[in-house]
């Protein structure tokens, strides 16, 4: 269980009881998370922020709606879902806008010792980032979930609507996809 | 164990969600099935490979976005006007407190003195619990009866009319605790005109012992000694309750010294 759940729980319940100041403290705990998430599905960084924001401001507005308990990670389920709608919302109004292309893709600094280090790296990731891309976007989401947002295939059942032992197999076909689709990539690249 | 139960597995193993009971027959399929070997070998490399795709910092600007927002959202708290000057502080508050204290007791002290009004105003006060009072004693509870007798307590000097529905209640209330008090409360109205002799009257109309006993021991400390006649009489009735007997003797010993 994420260490911010049970908190963010409670804390969800005094904002959907009128004290909107606890959202703060939601924000603290969960706005990296909902950033990465963005940012993995979508590759750029002004847009995944917007995102956040977005998901904020409707957890306020839906705050009333929130039924989450402690023991089903109801406050993960629930901002998890917010945060696909606003995406989809996103995607929708913004159809007609080009993706990034690989070279658009906004970098970010590895942190590695050796500049030659550095650039293999950043190859290796901007192609892992392509292949991500090229996913097909529920196969995407998926795998975004699984391995970046530390959420159990359990939990990840609950935002989807489905069981765990269906979300397996779905992540295990995804990365079979996704490594098809990178090994493609580093044979272009290789010719 | 099936190819297709094993990627199921596959899935929990990266994920470390491998339930041990499913472990060894997971291994013995991966050691006997090459495909799935590879598998698990070639994907369990790209899926640790992900975990070092960098993501962003938030910026500052997401979060000066978001206070400025919660901000706009949160409604201000509307305090009296008073309550912004307050001090938080404790001590700040006391000697504030004192200092309007203080300041109020120096203008009293200097104000000129309506000595005149103020004789009025308790005229009217007093004349407002007679009103009270007389208003209560009229009502057919005992209840409210008894707090009119009550409420003439409060009154440092009873007006006429307040003493005479005393007496009166004394003389012809049906209650016995109403009598009784009313009794208590002309304690200190004994030296008006007529409420000796109206209490000596009405003692023997009374049939309960303990009215009986209270109008004897008011005319006793009262050193009413008109009131010797009827003491006399009291003691002389045959059926008298031996309690008020003693206390009537009492009274007329009292009164003949």
């Amino acid at each position: 269980m994420n260490v911010h759940q049970s908190t963010d729980h409670e804390n969800m319940e005094a904002v959907a009881g009128g004290d909107l100041g606890r959202m703060d403290a939601i924000y603290r705990n969960r706005h990296r998370a909902l950033l990465h998430f963005f940012f993995r599905l979508t590759g750029l960084q002004a847009t995944s922020e917007d995102l956040v924001h977005e998901v904020f401001l409707r957890m306020i507005r839906y705050r009333e709606t929130y039924r989450g308990t402690h023991a089903d990670g109801g406050f993960e389920s629930w901002m998890y879902r917010i945060a696909r709608n606003a995406l989809t919302d996103h995607a929708r109004k913004h159809r007609n806008e080009a993706a990034p292309a690989d070279g658009e893709l906004e970098t970010v600094p590895s942190g590695r010792p050796t500049p030659l280090e550095i650039t293999a790296k950043r190859q290796d990731f901007a192609r892992l980032h392509r292949a991500l891309r090229e996913l097909p976007e529920e196969k995407r989401e998926l795998l975004v979930l699984a391995r970046f947002q530390d959420l159990s295939y359990e939990r990840i059942g609950a935002i989807l609507g489905c069981g765990a032992g269906t979300v397996k197999t779905r992540v295990f076909r995804a990365m079979k996809e996704l490594g098809n689709i990178y090994t493609e990539l580093c044979r272009e690249k290789a010719s | 164990m099936t190819c297709e139960h094993a990627k199921e597995l596959m899935a929990a193993a990266w994920r470390s969600e491998l339930d041990r009971a499913s472990q060894p027959a997971f291994r013995q399929h991966l050691d006997t099935c090459a495909e799935c070997g590879a598998e698990i070998a070639a994907l369990g490399k790209l899926w640790e490979g992900l975990a070092d795709v960098p993501a962003p910092e938030p910026s500052q600007a997401l979060h000066a976005r978001w206070q400025s927002t919660l901000a706009s959202l949160i409604p201000v708290e509307h305090k009296p006007w008073l309550a912004r000057f307050w001090p938080r502080n404790p001590a700040w508050q006391v000697g504030i407190a004192l200092a309007c204290l203080l300041l109020g007791l120096l203008a009293g002290a200097s104000a000129p003195r309506h000595d005149s009004e103020i004789a009025k105003l308790h005229d009217e006060i007093s004349s407002t619990r007679a009103m009270v009072a007389l208003s209560l004693l009229q009502q057919e509870s005992a209840t409210e009866r008894l707090r009119g007798v009550n409420y003439t307590d409060r009154m440092k000097t009873m007006e006429p009319e307040v003493v005479s529905a005393l007496v009166e209640a004394v003389s012809r209330d049906a209650n016995v605790n109403v009598r009784l008090a009313a009794i208590d409360a002309l304690g200190k109205a004994a030296a008006y005109p007529g409420v000796l002799q109206s209490l000596t009257r009405a003692l023997p109309q009374q049939d309960s012992p303990m009215v009986q006993a209270a109008i004897v021991d008011y005319l006793a400390d009262a050193h009413d000694r008109q009131a010797v006649g009827t003491l006399r009489q009291l003691a002389s009735q045959p059926d008298l309750n031996p309690a008020v007997l003693q206390r009537t003797n009492f009274a007329l010993q009292q009164l003949s010294r």
